[in-house]
């Protein structure tokens, strides 16, 4: 890494274009609603920075903590899912033929230039007593003369719980996963592969101590990509959800909806933006460690 | 600080510096006009108008109207709340209204241009909340009650069969509005929809969450969805939503329990900063005429609260108990009320409920 | 290139049929609903719940509806400015932060990535007071020249700016990220190789570095298109009456059901980039210099 004196003209040019956007068009807004967090509400409309902790208090009640809880554990079920798809997915697309990589990824995320609310309905419709999978398995029972052994086919609940919700969230976020890993992957290089399964190591010994190692950024920048995302979400736990459903992306909608609480909305956000914050910084410690270790 | 929504003069020495940079990324809505141009930015619920009503009202006065759509009174109050991105009529519901006005969000009516408002029907021309109908004139009115298959509920006549007992187990569906929701429970309690007592807020609480079991889901709207697609037999629902679903499946159906319901009214008005009140007026007096509000009422099936359209009307329509249910059966209703604080316990409360 | 043998290698995955079978399994689940919604959209009921016959009459009313064509074409322009915006944004300030040593670096790269952790519904909501504030600064100033930008940015689809902008805000940092994980196997000492060689800074970046990160810029590309294209919650508090975008007209009309006039503008939609998409990559092909 250079460092940044050494090359003043090159450093500004890569620099600016980003510093000015994120000041402008984020840094500014969110100070706005940074101030509001420490604000009180004086009318239906009008906010007063009154430097209170009060939000961040009533923050930390129980029921708010137990849902932030439920939104890192559901977030994190559904990462893992996502992360366990989306690499054989990217993998396979880096190792087939050349011309058929834009198409396959194109293929990937294609899906996702569909509405997100339509694409859950559709989801919905799949999914639901009545409907299409119901159908389809139900086929597959009479077929079997399943109905003349056992009995008439019961169609499987399978929308409105916690397991709704995960699916669901695997399948909004797939191609975030999938892009990060693929461009990792894809510059991997093959020769230690080679090198590995040459020395005798098995493939699978080779996929965990070779290729994981080394597409590592990838994954890490995948799951951020993903994670932190799907902890904000609200509308997926809104349509798919049951009744305990609630996440902390659907209480701070509420704040600044039907609410009308931005303050406490404000103060809600900022807390999770602080946990996640704290999780990176852990991240990023860990990683300097160990990368001096291996020396990478 | 103090953060204020329409009148920016306090922010400006922030914006100064960057502001320039901005000059043109900002809406602007509101130009230097001479002359009001003929246009008119109507901000609505979907399916909300009559089929023809907007190609009607402009070849009446030339005037061309541009419909937009919002899901909610919280999402139109949370987008106009830092002020009005240009829109000149809104449809808001009655406690929004109160609530609007209250925050000083509408702009006054002139009575003078809506000549028409003589055909709103007598119970609707004045309003609590909206005293002298200064800011809103009536739209259409209904009710909030149950939605059901015929062939498999019988006891949906009471709001026992969503809110207790284990008769429809998984085949229930609630709003997903937690306001209505604990209202409903409070008043199935023998309480106020609106109250904020704390001992009947708990009560109502503690009955949502032992029926959290049977529940399905709290659908946001699309409860009809549901009873339609088989998911649910029962679901609490506005019957509006209930009677489009109806049409297409008889065994389906709609009654207002008899513990009495939320008794709801939607209103036409215009909001402050409208870039074109003088169409706004214009527009708001047409909605009231007779045979463009019978063409309304044909179309969307709501209760209408204009006396001279429902007049032009079918017996079909007029008798039809889940569009206009009996005076008895209003008797029992109420209107929810506006207050901030009411708000923000129902909020909390429904927090809790849905994370127990 | 190991591609090169006939029989299977291996390190020839892309012929494994564990891989192949997953790999169809997955599109399989992806496309399940998306073939479901397409088929709806030639079904002759008003509710998509059972199928009663079929009918392009959706396409047509989806069509006819002036303000559905609207808010598609305003969200495709939308998507487009942004891409191209946020992708030059989003690859040099990975490059910045890739190639750099400088004080507070960890915290630059944490403020970087705060439009991903930030919940949708806040952002939205900072960007409307910010917009609204600026509104009403600016009406202060009905007439002189402030009054030509007005006029000048009413006009379409300069009057997007304001939505476009957030959107770039909030879909750069994520092309950065992506082409950071890229670029962090490049090897520096080619770089190097290349200035010593007598090769300007701009040559080595285009012949060296920019082709060997070009697929982390694509796919960061992707992500910033698909982005911008299904934005709801943060457009719809930036959106006015002249600037709804296809989500939030979509969101307005689902939640009472959905209709086939939307499936319809759906299927359009994902023909329309799909075709957009493979011309662009045709277009681009013979450009392309290494193999």
């Amino acid at each position: 890494m250079e460092n940044w004196k050494e090359n003043r003209v090159v450093f500004w040019v890569t620099a600016l274009p980003g510093i000015f956007w994120l000041t402008v068009f984020f840094l500014i807004p969110l100070a706005l609603i940074w101030g509001m967090s420490f604000g009180e509400k004086t009318s239906i409309v009008d906010i007063e920075i009154t430097g209170t902790f009060a939000n961040y208090a009533r923050a930390f009640k129980e029921v708010y903590l137990l849902i932030i809880w439920k939104s890192i554990w559901i977030s994190a079920i559904a990462c893992a899912l996502c992360l366990a798809i989306a690499y054989p997915i990217a993998f396979g697309i880096c190792f087939s033929p050349p011309r058929w990589r834009p198409l396959l990824l194109l293929l990937i995320i294609l899906p996702f230039w569909i509405n997100l609310l339509i694409r859950t309905y559709a989801l919905i419709a799949v999914f639901r007593t009545r409907g299409t999978l119901n159908y389809f398995l139900e086929w597959l029972w009479n077929l079997a003369f399943m109905d003349k052994l056992i009995g008439p086919y019961e169609p499987l609940e399978l929308l409105y719980n916690n397991g709704a919700v995960i699916v669901g969230m695997v399948y909004v976020f797939m191609p975030f996963m999938v892009l990060p890993l693929y461009a990792t992957i894809e510059r991997l290089d093959r020769s230690y592969l080679e090198a590995s399964l040459d020395l005798g190591a098995s493939q699978w010994t080779t996929f965990w101590k070779v290729t994981v190692p080394l597409t590592m950024p990838g994954i890490v920048s995948g799951v951020i990509l993903v994670f932190i995302p799907m902890l904000g979400m609200f509308l997926v736990p809104d349509l798919l959800g049951g009744t305990n459903a609630i996440m902390i992306g659907n209480v701070i909608t509420d704040q600044f909806k039907a609410a009308n609480d931005w303050p406490f909305g404000a103060a809600l956000s900022f807390l999770l933006m602080y946990v996640t914050f704290l999780a990176l910084a852990l991240r990023a410690f860990i990683g300097s460690r160990s990368r001096g270790r291996v020396g990478v | 600080m103090t953060y204020k929504p329409r009148f920016m003069t306090s922010r400006r020495s922030v914006l100064k510096g960057t502001g320039a940079a901005f000059i043109g990324l900002t809406f602007m809505p509101y130009k230097a006009m001479a002359e009001e141009e003929k246009k008119l930015n109507f901000y609505n619920w979907d399916t909300y108008i009559g089929e023809n009503t907007l190609a009607d009202f402009n070849k009446a006065t030339g005037i061309e109207v541009k419909m937009d759509l919002y899901a909610d009174n919280a999402e139109l109050f949370a987008k106009l709340k830092e002020g009005n991105p240009g829109y000149d009529v809104i449809v808001p519901t009655n406690d929004y209204v109160e609530r609007m006005i209250a925050a000083g969000m509408l702009e006054e009516l002139d009575h003078s241009k809506i000549l028409n408002m003589s055909n709103i029907a007598d119970a609707f021309k004045d309003a609590a909340f909206d005293p002298g109908r200064k800011h809103s004139i009536p739209y259409m009115w209904g009710t909030l009650g149950h939605g059901y298959r015929k062939s498999k509920v019988e006891d949906a006549g009471s709001w026992k069969a969503s809110l207790e007992g284990d008769t429809h187990a998984g085949r229930i569906a609630l709003l997903g509005d937690g306001e209505s929701v604990i209202g409903i429970a409070l008043k199935y309690l023998g309480h106020s929809f609106n109250s904020v007592d704390p001992a009947e807020m708990k009560a109502a609480e503690e009955l949502l969450i032992a029926g959290k079991k049977n529940v399905k889901a709290y659908a946001d709207d699309n409860g009809q969805d549901l009873l339609a697609s088989g998911e649910v037999d029962l679901a609490m629902e506005w019957n509006g939503d209930i009677i489009q679903v109806m049409a297409e499946d008889e065994d389906l159906s709609y009654v207002v329990p008899s513990e009495g319901s939320l008794l709801w009214q939607d209103c036409v008005c215009i909001p402050k900063g409208a870039p074109h009140p003088d169409n706004a007026h214009a527009f708001l007096n047409y909605i009231l005429d007779a045979d463009a509000g019978a063409h309304i009422a044909d179309t969307i099936q709501y209760a209408t609260a204009n006396a001279a359209a429902k007049a032009k009307m079918s017996e079909e329509y007029t008798g039809n108990p889940g569009i206009f249910p009996t005076d008895e059966v209003i008797a029992k209703c109420e209107p929810s009320l506006y207050s901030e604080e009411k708000t923000r316990l129902r909020s909390e409360s429904w927090t809790r409920i849905q994370a127990a | 290139m190991a591609g090169k043998n006939r029989s299977r290698g291996p390190l020839d995955y892309g012929r494994s049929p564990w891989l192949i079978g997953f790999g169809i399994l997955v599109f399989v689940l992806l496309y399940a609903p998306i073939v479901q919604l397409i088929a709806f959209s030639f079904n002759d009921s008003k509710r998509n719940i059972v199928w009663q016959g079929f009918t392009t009459k959706y396409y047509k009313v989806a069509w006819e509806n002036a303000s559905l064509v609207e808010a598609f074409t305003n969200s495709i322009a939308i998507a487009i400015m942004c891409t191209v915006v946020a992708t030059i944004i989003g690859t040099a300030t990975a490059l910045w932060l890739w190639r750099f040593r400088f004080p507070f670096k960890a915290g630059a790269e944490g403020v970087m990535a705060l439009p991903i952790v930030i919940p949708e519904i806040c952002m939205g909501i900072a960007v409307l007071v910010m917009y609204s504030r600026i509104g009403g600064w600016m009406r202060t100033f009905e007439s002189g020249p402030i009054h030509w930008w007005n006029e000048l940015f009413s006009i379409w689809p300069l009057n997007l700016a304001a939505i476009t902008a957030a959107h770039i805000a909030f879909s750069f940092p994520f092309v950065a990220v992506v082409v950071r994980a890229r670029l962090a196997g490049f090897n520096r000492e080619l770089e190097e190789a290349s200035k010593d060689l007598g090769a300007t800074e701009w040559q080595t970046f285009r012949n060296v570095v920019l082709p060997f990160m070009m697929p982390g810029v694509i796919a960061g590309a992707l992500l910033a298109f698909t982005l911008s294209l299904d934005d709801f919650v943060i457009t719809f508090f930036t959106a006015g009456p002249e600037t709804n975008t296809f989500p939030v007209k979509v969101y307005s009309l689902v939640r009472r059901g959905v209709s086939p006039d939307i499936n319809a503008a759906s299927t359009a939609l994902i023909v329309i980039t799909l075709v957009a998409t493979v011309l662009a990559m045709r277009l681009q092909a013979p450009s392309k210099s290494e193999g």
